[in-house]
């Protein structure tokens, strides 16, 4: 059955289209989730969270929308409401967007992004460095990188500007970069 | 065409536009000078491995993750 199909049964109370539609997204939502709060019990509340919301809300879902658009929506809302009530001072400071371009460490990594899968310490060492970046910062990274959506749909979904989603995809692509660096010098 | 751009400037261009493709007259010659600064090289090669990391830093959903999510709509068909 389409997409759409099985939105329009859902919207007409049909528990099973509701099901499908969960079965499909539910490893896209609770991966992205797990991008953002790097942590897997949050993860799964998140996932829950969206995906009651969806049910709650569907009759409001505009057919002509993506459905993965939306849930990218309702996670990254989620997501950032729980990180407001976490302490400011975790995040690092980027708001200066020159300073944040280090010139003095060029350093060739030797790691290849294929050891992810079977590396935990770089798995560790990739979630402390984009734990320390601020949600919203994090959120535009993911989904504008990671996800590959384009800058508009990004600044829709985050409710940013085009010129606000890349003044924040710069900054956290250079320390991203900084942070990765620094222990990548410190292994050497 | 003004050529002296600063690695810097490339830098900031690296985490401006990665992935964009730019033909402006400054764009080239941030490309022309990116083809022969082995440091800007490297720092280009950093940012694109930096997103390669997350990209395929993928966590799976568990089968029991999945059980309970079914449960908590009360969707057990």
């Amino acid at each position: 059955m389409e997409e759409n199909e099985l939105i329009e049964k859902a919207k007409a109370g049909d528990r099973h289209a509701l099901a499908v539609l969960v079965k499909n997204y539910a490893q896209t939502v609770f991966n992205f989730a797990f991008k953002i709060c790097r942590n897997r019990d949050k993860a799964e509340h998140t996932m829950q969270e969206t995906f009651l919301s969806v049910i709650k809300h569907i009759d409001q879902f505009d057919s002509k929308s993506k459905l993965s658009t939306w849930l990218y929506t309702i996670v990254s809302n989620h997501c950032l409401m729980m990180a407001r009530s976490a302490k400011k001072d975790m995040f690092a400071s980027i708001d200066d967007e020159e300073a944040l371009i280090d010139e003095s460490s060029i350093t060739d990594w030797s790691v290849s992004p294929e050891k992810v899968t079977e590396n935990n310490e770089l798995k560790e060492m990739l979630d402390d460095a984009i734990q320390k970046l601020p949600a919203d910062y994090r959120i535009v990274f993911l989904l504008r990188d990671v996800e590959g959506l384009s800058t508009e749909e990004t600044g829709k979904i985050t409710n940013l500007t085009v010129p606000a989603v890349k003044s924040r995809l710069h900054r956290a692509r250079a320390f991203l970069r900084n942070e990765i660096n620094k222990v990548m010098q410190d292994g050497k | 065409m003004e050529n002296n751009v600063t690695c810097k400037e490339v830098m900031n261009h690296i985490c401006d536009n990665l992935g964009e493709e730019l033909n402006s007259p400054r764009c080239i010659a941030i490309k022309e000078h990116l083809n022969s600064c082995p440091n800007c090289q490297s720092y280009f090669k950093n940012v694109e491995v930096t997103i390669d990391f997350y990209k395929k830093y993928n966590v799976t959903l568990p089968d029991e993750a999945h059980n309970r999510l079914v449960d908590y709509l009360g969707l057990k068909e």
